[in-house]
């Protein structure tokens, strides 16, 4: 009995040692929690139980004129994929992705990224808009496989295509705006991205109803409203396209202009690209050749020529001309491109003919600081300020580093490089009655509530007089006659002014002239004698014999003819004075 | 207003008169015993229990509802981010079919061809304006229509 008692009374002691022992363990370690690594303890429980959330704000969309949208922002997904899981099924993933994605994946490539041996992690593509991207996650989920997940992201959309592309731009990967409108206006089409923080269950990730949240609200992008007519440019788009081929030329630009308020409303390129599905993306087609493209303009050059004469009072249609069958300036032969002897012509007929050495006898009634500061006062060797990125200023010589023969080419647009747009503003000016403008693409921004900020315009600057911008304008309009260079550019019913141009181009390697490769181009307005649109067609080096006349003419005639008719335009009923040609 | 009124009261009943057993007596007044409270206990705590019981069940009951509606949301959430994708993909076929690349082609499926030649009608005396010409195929330079 007694021997029992001690027996339970030591097993006591036992337990209760261990117990305290227990305890003691349970006490060390809660004072290690609480105590010690309570605050890590605290963190972690705080990212456990709380879910961070960006929301992406979209990009401003790009409107044309009428708010049809030119670019857009989509929701989209990146497919990614779990070796490990998908490396069985790979083949069968392929397949069903390679039917769902069609050309933005390669079968045999996705077959080897799901395959990747000891990694966890590939992605199997980028940038899938997002209804396709779930259809595909939904056919692989049907089929019973996994080991294929998404990521969000926010798309930018072409709905045109290759529509006005080189105008617009295109934004890379990390959605930034890298050309075009996108880039200029890159700061106005982002926005602001939100931010929500809320505590969740950790468990099935749903929200606590009542807890703590943080909202940082998100403000969307500024949608650009550009001055495009985007039928019109569809169409000049098209027929630009057409024409580069036709006349097999390397590169061709179509610009049109509503002369009364210098914004451009349509700006085609040949060979484009097409940001939507990513074709055609090599710098050649992406270069936005209207301001990034520096050429020798040619003859469209010498109605700037006449109107700094017609200005001093220096030259009228019907001033006679004395034209000699060829020049010698500074051992550099200059004839004009047809044969003939000495020749009487008029203003009018120079420019109707397209005659250099008529251009060079008139032009040598100005000094070379005369001629060169009417030309800056044209703007050639100054940026257009058309707001486009990487803008050219196009290359004029100082005029008090003029050769004589400096003096003589560039008066019909030889030795004076330019931008098309540069080219577009400054006849623009003659169109405008003598006052030059801006050219502008972008009219207003606005943002998610609609509420529009214009972009003003710039005051129109006066150049030459009204009276001078009337006398070249009258000399054009000799051009699109039956007997000027290009009646194809005429339109029935309507007066048309133009000039045509046919430019030796420079091998940019040696800076020289190469034979038998031009630059083409036609520069009109319509209707004359109240003009409403401008429009320059380029073509470059197009097969040998191709002149602006026969070539860029029956472009700007179709491109003007529809602009003329979208817009409403109709014909002021009035008849092209005759001007005399010869005397 | 009552310590107003206990003022005037008092006012009118100075000087007050002593307390004296006689005086007492004379009024008809004497000593009783403190009453003892007979109000019952239990009706208190039953209804203490039911409010609190109806707060709780309350709060399980509103919590619950949260709880069901919050994942309510989730699914509407969801449900709205699909139909936001499915809106975004009607649209985008909306667009394709509006655009003038999809217009011209049918156009000239049904054999029509840019107009080259604009001419106009003026309503207010019945004037053509310009040379109307009869568009043909041929005269113009897009025949076909790439997208």
């Amino acid at each position: 009995m007694n021997a029992g008692r001690t027996v339970s009374r030591r097993r006591l002691r036992v337990c209760l040692a261990m117990v305290v022992g227990v305890f003691g363990v349970f006490g060390v370690r809660l004072f290690q929690i609480q105590g010690l690594d309570a605050s890590a303890y605290a963190a972690k429980a705080i990212e456990d139980g709380t879910a961070k959330n960006t929301i992406p704000a979209p990009r401003g969309a790009i409107l044309d004129r009428n708010g049809a949208e030119l670019a857009t922002s989509v929701d989209g997904l990146t497919l990614t994929a779990d070796p490990k899981m998908t490396a069985a099924n790979a083949p069968q993933i392929a397949r069903i992705l390679r039917e769902k994605l069609g050309k933005r994946i390669d079968y045999f490539d996705t077959i080897d990224k799901l395959r990747t041996p000891d990694s966890r992690f590939v992605y199997l593509v980028r940038d899938v808009p997002a209804w396709t991207a779930k259809k595909a996650l939904k056919a692989i989920a049907d089929a019973d496989m996994t080991g294929v997940f998404s990521e969000k992201e926010t798309l930018r959309a072409y709905p045109g295509g290759k529509l006005a592309a080189n105008l617009l731009g295109y934004v890379n990967g990390a959605g930034k705006g890298v050309a075009g409108i996108e880039q200029e206006y890159d700061k106005t089409l982002t926005g602001t991205d939100g931010a929500s923080t809320y505590e969740i269950d950790p468990n099935t990730g749903v929200r606590i109803p009542m807890a703590d949240s943080t909202v940082t609200d998100m403000v969307p992008g500024r949608d650009v409203t550009t001055t495009i007519d985007r039928d019109l440019q569809w169409y000049a788009d098209q027929r630009l396209a057409d024409a580069v081929r036709a006349s097999s030329s390397d590169w061709g630009l179509a610009i049109t202009m509503d002369t009364k308020t210098c914004q451009i409303v349509q700006m085609s390129q040949a060979p484009t690209f097409n940001a939507d599905d990513g074709t055609g993306m090599v710098d050649s087609n992406t270069v936005s050749r209207g301001v990034q493209n520096v050429y020798e303009p040619g003859s469209v050059m010498k109605t700037i020529t006449m109107a700094a004469l017609a200005d001093q009072g220096k030259i009228a249609s019907d001033t006679p001309i004395v034209v000699p069958s060829g020049m010698r300036i500074d051992n550099f032969q200059i004839g004009d491109y047809w044969k003939h002897g000495v020749l009487h012509l008029t203003a009018a007929g120079v420019i109707a003919k397209s005659s250099n050495l008529g251009t060079i006898v008139a032009s040598q009634q100005m000094s070379d600081t005369v001629m060169y500061n009417y030309f800056r006062k044209f703007g050639f060797g100054q940026m257009s300020g058309v707001n486009l990125p990487g803008e050219s200023d196009g290359i004029l010589k100082n005029g008090k580093e003029w050769t004589k023969a400096n003096h003589a080419t560039i008066a019909f647009g030889q030795g004076v490089s330019v931008t098309a747009m540069q080219m577009v503003r400054a006849v623009g000016a003659i169109a405008n009655a003598g006052k030059m403008c801006e050219p502008s693409v972008v009219s207003s921004t606005s943002d998610a509530d609609g509420k529009e900020t214009k972009i003003p315009a710039k005051p129109a600057k006066r150049v030459v007089s009204k009276d001078a911008a009337a006398t070249v304008t009258r000399m054009m309009e000799a051009v699109t006659a039956p007997d000027g260079t290009a009646p194809a550019a005429a339109i029935k019913g309507y007066r048309v002014a133009g000039k045509t141009g046919t430019a030796w181009r420079v091998d940019p390697q040696t800076g020289r002239y190469i034979r038998g490769q031009n630059t083409v181009s036609f520069m009109g307005f319509a209707p004359a004698d109240n003009p409403r649109f401008l429009t320059y067609i380029v073509l470059d080096k197009p097969y040998s014999n191709a002149g602006g006349g026969s070539t860029a003419a029956p472009v700007f005639h179709d491109i003007m003819s529809m602009a003329l008719e979208r817009f409403g335009v109709a014909p002021t009923g009035s008849k092209s004075p005759k001007v005399k040609q010869t005397w | 207003m009552s310590p107003q009124l206990a003022r005037v009261v008092g006012g009118a009943a100075a000087p007050a008169p002593r307390f004296s057993p006689e005086s007492a007596k004379a009024a008809g007044l004497r000593l009783v015993r403190p009453v003892r409270s007979r109000a019952r206990k239990a009706p208190f705590v039953v209804v203490v229990l039911t409010i609190l019981s109806i707060g709780l069940v309350g709060l399980i009951i509103l919590s619950t509802v949260l709880q069901a509606q919050s994942f309510e949301a989730q699914r509407l959430n969801e449900r709205a981010a699909e139909l936001e994708t499915q809106q975004q993909l009607l649209s985008r076929e909306v667009d394709s079919l509006q655009s003038p690349a999809n217009v011209a082609r049918r156009a000239i499926a049904f054999g029509m061809v840019p107009n080259t030649n604009p001419a106009f009608l003026r309503l207010s005396d019945g004037k053509v304006l310009g040379k109307p010409e009869a568009a043909k195929p041929g005269n113009t330079n897009i025949r076909s229509v790439s997208p």
